[in-house]
């Protein structure tokens, strides 16, 4: 019933919300919710030379760029999900199945068809998480952690007489040029990443759904009231979850050239943290996409570095986690400390607790 | 003071239905019962139907042997479930058990393997489980990460620390004392089966009869107010992480124990088969309630198709399908009926 209802948005809402923005000076906290952590990205950038001085040849942007892209398309994506207060941790599954799919659609009727079964496929995956959620109501963590296992379960089962492979012979294919093209030096797996963020961004920014998003996300019962579907906004970011994953796994297949069950495993963990590196809340209702854009350019970047630089990979894991942990200890002590005059209490005797019987 | 936060979760159902026409009543009351009792154990039914199907399709099901087999699977996994039973009841959660698993192995088997006695190369694992526990419970509380983004990261740290530990080798060893871990027995039983059997109990006996129990719960059911009340949030919860860390780091010992070896690959993506017992034991997401009996069933369960499937020559795939879809169904059933309570509760 709620269904056809169109919400009315609150007048505040329509100005837009750049220009309320720079009307009062901002607050140094709000600069760092935005540009943060592309502010920490330059800085690293500035600062790579010293580490690695053929990093800014034009082969290792392009491939930084290029080895970036499919986890920035789903990221993409993942912002508008998490922003709307869920999780997906099926992605990795989807990105498994969805390769899988489209290697079996490129050797059943090339480069189109491959095209067309990779949407259909991440789309369809998206569906079903959608489905379990708003029909069923599973809670989104647990829905897409049990479809994760089903996901690549499938992926599995289609490969059970081994991975699926690119032969060699179709080096000169167009789907090959999806992920190994340049156009102007840039790689078109950067193109088409830089493409998505547009599109999410004109969703998120200048349509009324992506208003819905966001204010289902800051607090659902008050999206309900205003009479806000839920269920059609659960619905619509999941499938543009399984979208992305689509699209992405493109991009991945054609420059890696075969999947199995296994392909990317723990690739959900790393969406979620490049997301969340990026400044968006898990709580929902917050986040940019410039960071989200920045935080997958600077994992790319930073990895490069450690690999350049010679440390092994087992340190690599190690720095980045606690890059991540560092990131959201400053987001953490930063709303702790948001209050006035709560940096002074710190050093003033607490008062006593009562204590617990 | 904090008691009766739990006893008031109680479901209300059930009692409304009394004043029934009698005809109706005595029915109720026992739908009521065995209502109750599902709710206690929603888990009994499936695992009596698969119990039968299994005996009828093969076999081998029945035999001694392989019902041991399934216990001790059982056994392994509950034990970090029952840990993360109180990780959940606390409405957060622990990822980095899996790479907790990896670096005690690494850790252990590498102690062993430069000529340290085995009961030592245990402790010292005991304690990085426990060490990378403090450090989750500190990040979280000290520096105010949210739960599912420190640990995720420490799963990365750790998994790093444990290949780094090892060298990307696999560390192979003989010992006697760690073999008997897995493989040993005590009056007959496997020692698998008396570790998770003492954890079980002792799990119990915390949610259901202790202060530290309740206040988990109550933490879990409105931290904001746990805290207003007085408790030691912070410190409650950085107990509860270092058990979940001592736990996994138990689960690390029986692993590398089964397998006579430590590696940084041990126990990749264990974390959401911790997770996967507690939730389909009916442990809530959102915290504020601990089912002990739902975990040890929810891991009966698991290991129990996992062996049926085994026994079928089924391949591995369709396990992880069939773990899956039992997670999403068990929880389409527990809020479907949550909300068939809370529609009848609204009228």
């Amino acid at each position: 019933m709620t269904d056809t209802v169109t919400p009315p948005v609150p007048d505040t809402a329509r100005v837009p919300t750049i220009q309320r923005r720079w009307a009062r000076r901002q607050s140094l906290g709000a600069l760092w919710d935005t540009w943060g952590i592309t502010a920490v990205l330059v800085v690293l950038l500035a600062g790579s030379p010293l580490v690695s001085p053929d990093f800014f040849t034009v082969a290792n942007a392009q491939s930084v760029l290029r080895e970036s892209a499919y986890l920035g398309i789903v990221a993409a994506a993942m912002t508008l999900l998490i922003m709307s207060g869920a999780f997906d941790l099926s992605v990795g599954g989807q990105l498994a199945l969805v390769s899988v799919t489209t290697l079996m659609g490129y050797a059943a009727g090339g480069t189109a068809l491959a095209i067309v079964v990779a949407v259909a496929t991440g789309i369809a995956c998206g569906v079903v998480n959608g489905t379990l959620v708003t029909a069923l109501r599973v809670p989104p963590f647990v829905a897409t952690l049990g479809m994760l296992f089903v996901f690549r379960g499938i992926a599995y089962v289609l490969t059970q007489d081994g991975p699926k492979t690119l032969p060699y012979s179709e080096i000169g294919s167009p789907f090959v040029k999806i992920g190994g093209l340049d156009i102007a030096g840039l790689p078109l797996p950067f193109l088409i990443m830089v493409g998505c963020y547009a599109a999410v961004w004109v969703l998120l920014r200048r349509t009324a759904t992506g208003r819905r998003i966001v204010a289902y996300g800051s607090s659902p019962e008050a999206a309900r009231f205003c009479g806000i579907s839920g269920n059609r906004i659960r619905m619509t970011v999941f499938v543009l979850i399984g979208l992305s994953v689509g699209i992405a796994a493109l991009t991945y297949i054609s420059r890696v050239w075969t999947a199995d069950g296994s392909a990317q495993d723990g690739f959900e963990l790393r969406v979620i943290a490049a997301v969340v590196l990026g400044g968006t809340s898990l709580k929902g209702g917050k986040g940019t996409l410039i960071g989200t854009f920045s935080a997958v350019l600077l994992v790319g970047v930073l990895n490069d570095l450690l690999v350049s630089g010679g440390v092994d990979a087992s340190y690599q894991r190690v720095v980045l986690g606690c890059v991540l942990i560092t990131a959201l200890a400053i987001d953490g002590l930063r709303t702790r400390f948001a209050a006035p005059g709560s940096f002074a209490r710190l050093f003033r005797r607490p008062p006593k607790a009562v204590p617990a019987r | 003071m904090t008691a009766p936060l739990r006893r008031s979760r109680k479901s209300p159902g059930g009692h409304g239905r009394v004043g029934a026409i009698s005809a109706n009543s005595r029915a109720a009351t026992r739908a009521g019962r065995l209502g109750r009792m599902v709710e206690a154990a929603p888990l009994a039914v499936p695992l009596v139907l698969v119990a039968l199907a299994l005996t009828m399709a093969t076999d081998r099901f029945l035999s001694a042997d392989n019902l041991t087999n399934v216990l001790v699977a059982a056994g392994i996994v509950a034990i970090p479930g029952l840990a993360m039973t109180l990780c959940i009841a606390m409405g957060e959660f622990d990822l980095s058990v899996g790479s907790t698993v990896a670096l005690t192995g690494a850790v252990t088997c590498t102690w062993i393997a430069g000529g340290q006695p085995a009961g030592v190369a245990m402790l010292v694992g005991l304690l990085v489980g426990a060490g990378v526990g403090l450090v989750n419970g500190l990040v979280i509380t000290k520096l105010g990460v949210t739960p599912f983004i420190a640990t995720l990261a420490t799963l990365v740290i750790v998994r790093g620390l444990a290949l780094a530990y090892t060298g990307g080798r696999d560390v192979i060893v003989s010992s006697s004392a760690l073999k008997y871990l897995a493989a040993g027995r005590i009056l007959g039983v496997p020692v698998p089966l008396v570790l998770a059997i003492v954890a079980a109990a002792l799990a119990w006996w915390v949610v259901n009869r202790t202060p530290f129990g309740r206040r988990v719960c109550a933490i879990g059911s409105n931290r904001e107010a746990a805290r207003m009340s007085g408790l030691a949030v912070d410190r409650i919860r950085i107990t509860v992480y270092v058990i979940v860390g001592l736990a996994a780091a138990v689960w690390g010992l029986l692993i590398s124990s089964q397998l006579q070896k430590g590696s940084g690959q041990l126990g990749l993506g264990f974390e959401l088969d911790a997770i996967t017992v507690v939730v389909i034991g009916g442990t809530a997401l959102l915290g504020g309630r601990a089912s002990v009996v739902g975990t040890l069933l929810g891991a009966v369960l698991i290991e129990t198709i996992r062996n049926g499937l085994n026994l079928l020559n089924t391949p591995p795939a369709y396990q992880r399908i069939s773990v899956g879809l039992l997670l999403v169904t068990a929880l389409a059933v527990q809020s479907v009926r949550a909300r068939a309570r809370r529609e009848s509760r609204d009228d």
